[in-house]
């Protein structure tokens, strides 16, 4: 089975609180924060790990992104992804959800075969939880999000568990389909040393706009319909008070204090 | 000159850093209350790969190296100085196989160890000391297919959890290095001793009473152990007890940092008085300087360089690390107030832990002995 894990290198939330805007540019300023892969696209790596040991096949990873972003291309390469592929050029920045499948997209199209295509649920850093569901419109194939777990019947298809609100569902998916694995699929496994070992051995390949065979007004921020129109920093304000007292006694205040301030 | 660490080791330190964050910390102090030795943990280092880094391919290690090797105790210390401490112990009789041992003894031994399945120790020092061999009192005399070993051998690490153990002991007039089996008739583990630190690794007291191991137990030639015993708990024990106290200075100047950002005093944090900020950087710059005395005396080992001819480069690793250590511990301990002898914030434990150092892979004081030597010879 040919699988291929769409992954994202995000700011670290640990660090969240460096990253600061700026608003002659209208661009996120990550300078000095540190990078991860996003992580529920562990999740999603796991999962494709978990099927090639049960059914056999290939792991490709793929991301888009500045150069740095092969380390964590690496890093799935190391947990048990078989090749990589970087998509990078300066013409990708700025793009929205819907460039960004795209991207994926063509590039999948022209260096990929595919029976299933895993993502994560979501990013930490945009949380549009959009890009898994173009992916799968450009490619014409069927998808289901929010994916707890699922079976492989035979080649033909899989059901998976789709997580909802207030249960689950199942949903019956032909392949080749996309499916984009919830944070609580599984826990992702930590490389071990062999794996970090062989990723110099591993297939690592970066290409561009052109070999992708794309043109820059439809890719980037030019081939993006979402524009940032305006931003504006939001201070939030903090405060606290301490109540005092026995358990049940502090309960009951904090509770009037908080239907005082109409929070509940 | 490159100070840059490669890819595999960056991404190494990332991997065991998870790990002992994720695995690791959530169990540390309640495993370090109940003072046993943590089984499931181990193992699970030995399927990452961890346990086997100095050890080659061919029996089950991945040769990754003593840069490496230095780097997981490192991270593994920051969390828990106690299984960076299981690395400077376990991974003695390790060494001294692959090093000094003959392909069966490899075969057979090495790769349950690499694996965190089976666990070994290392004994040299007994009750009249450890660092003057002139003193030891074990012998091991020629009883036909083998030898007959009597004697006894105290603060030895690990023998308890141990499978097998490595020692070193007198044969005629020199002495020579063997190894026995857990079970063997004649070896007992008799007592456990009660110990400040690293309290779920045993440290114990052992007796060899009339023992008869085969000479197939014999590591290296007979009368070449001096040289093994040396060349592994100077390779092995010296650098493991510098990461150990590298990662433990790590942690706990993490811990005072993480504190004195949040503890408000006066309406600021106190990370805020300059007072803090003088003693957090003393420390971060103290952990900076040993971090690369750590680095460098692994780095050369890597280089191919034998522990002789960077005696005083271990040496000063070593020495360095554990001074500070101690003295970096105790520092957080003041910056984190009473808070800092709370064994939940860790340090507490880190303070212990470091005593322990003072005399592990060899004293102190017989660092300086080394170093002194070398440089007024």
């Amino acid at each position: 089975m040919n699988l291929i894990v769409c992954i994202k290198q995000v700011p670290d939330p640990l660090y969240f609180d460096r990253i600061t805007l700026d608003t002659v540019t209208k661009l996120v300023k990550r300078e000095g924060v540190p990078l991860i892969m996003n992580p529920n696209d562990l999740n999603a790596i796991e999962t494709a790990i978990q099927i090639k040991d049960t059914y056999g096949g290939k792991i490709t990873v793929l991301s888009m992104g500045p150069p740095q972003s092969m380390e964590v291309l690496e890093e799935a390469l190391a947990l048990g992804a078989d090749e990589a592929i970087l998509l990078s050029d300066r013409a990708f920045a700025g793009a929205d959800a819907v460039a960004t499948s795209y991207t994926l997209a063509s590039a999948i199209k022209k260096f990929c075969e595919f029976d299933l295509i895993l993502c994560g649920y979501e990013t930490v850093d945009s949380g549009t939880r959009q890009v898994g569901p173009q992916l799968a419109e450009y490619l014409d194939i069927p998808h289901v999000t929010g994916v707890r777990s699922f079976k492989i019947e035979n080649p033909e298809y899989l059901i998976a568990e789709r997580r909802l609100e207030n249960g689950y569902m199942k949903i019956e998916v032909i392949l080749p389909a996309l499916i984009a694995v919830y944070n609580d699929a599984n826990d992702p496994r930590i490389p071990t040393v062999s794996g970090i070992m062989n990723v110099a051995s591993k297939s690592l390949k970066t290409y561009g706009l052109n070999e992708v065979g794309l043109i820059s007004a439809d890719v980037g921020l030019a081939g993006s319909p979402t524009q940032m129109a305006e931003m504006s920093e939001f201070k939030q304000k903090r405060r606290h008070e301490v109540f005092q007292g026995v358990p049940k006694e502090i309960v009951k205040q904090a509770i009037a204090r908080l239907k005082e301030l109409q929070a509940i | 000159m490159d100070f840059e660490l490669s890819k595999e080791h960056k991404m190494l330190r990332k991997a065991v850093r998870l790990f002992a964050e994720k695995k690791v910390a959530p169990r540390a102090l309640e495993i370090d209350e109940k003072g046993e030795f943590p089984f499931d943990i181990t193992e699970e280092m030995g399927r990452m790969g961890l346990i086997g880094l100095v050890n080659s391919g061919s029996y089950g290690g991945n040769g990754m190296g003593h840069l490496a090797r230095m780097i997981v105790i490192e991270e593994l210390s920051r969390i828990f100085p106690s299984l960076g401490f299981f690395f400077q112990a376990g991974n003695l009789l390790m060494f001294a196989i692959e090093s000094f041992g003959n392909e069966d003894q490899k075969k057979k031994l090495l790769p349950g160890f690499c694996s965190g399945k089976t666990i070994g120790a290392f004994a040299v020092t007994e009750a009249s000391g450890g660092s003057d061999p002139t003193t030891m009192m074990t012998t091991a005399v020629r009883d036909g297919h083998g030898y007959t070993v009597n004697g006894r051998k105290t603060f030895i690490t690990n023998p308890e959890v141990a499978d097998y153990l490595g020692f070193l002991c007198r044969t005629e007039d020199k002495f020579s290095v063997f190894y026995v089996e857990k079970g063997t008739k004649g070896y007992e583990v008799t007592r456990r001793e009660p110990r400040p630190g690293f309290r779920c690794i045993p440290v114990n007291e052992l007796v060899f009473a009339d023992c008869w191991l085969p000479k197939d137990n014999l590591i290296g030639q007979e009368g070449k152990g001096l040289n093994a015993a040396f060349t592994t708990i100077s390779t092995i024990g010296r650098t493991g007890a510098a990461g150990v106290a590298l990662g433990a200075m790590q942690g706990a100047y993490d811990g005072a940092l993480k504190f004195c950002k949040e503890r408000i005093m006066y309406g600021q944090p106190v990370a805020n008085l300059q007072a803090i900020q003088f003693a957090l950087a003393d420390m971060n710059t103290e952990i900076e300087a040993t971090r690369w005395l750590c680095y460098l005396a692994a780095w050369m080992l890597d280089r191919g360089k034998s522990p002789r001819e960077i005696a005083p480069e271990i040496s000063r690793a070593k020495l360095y690390s554990v001074d500070m250590a101690l003295k970096n511990c105790i520092r957080a301990q003041q910056l984190m107030g009473a808070y800092g002898q709370s064994p939940e914030y860790r340090v507490e434990i880190f303070l212990r832990d470091m005593l322990e150092l003072l005399t592990a892979g060899g004293t102190q004081e017989i660092m300086r002995v080394t170093i002194g030597r070398s440089i007024t010879s």
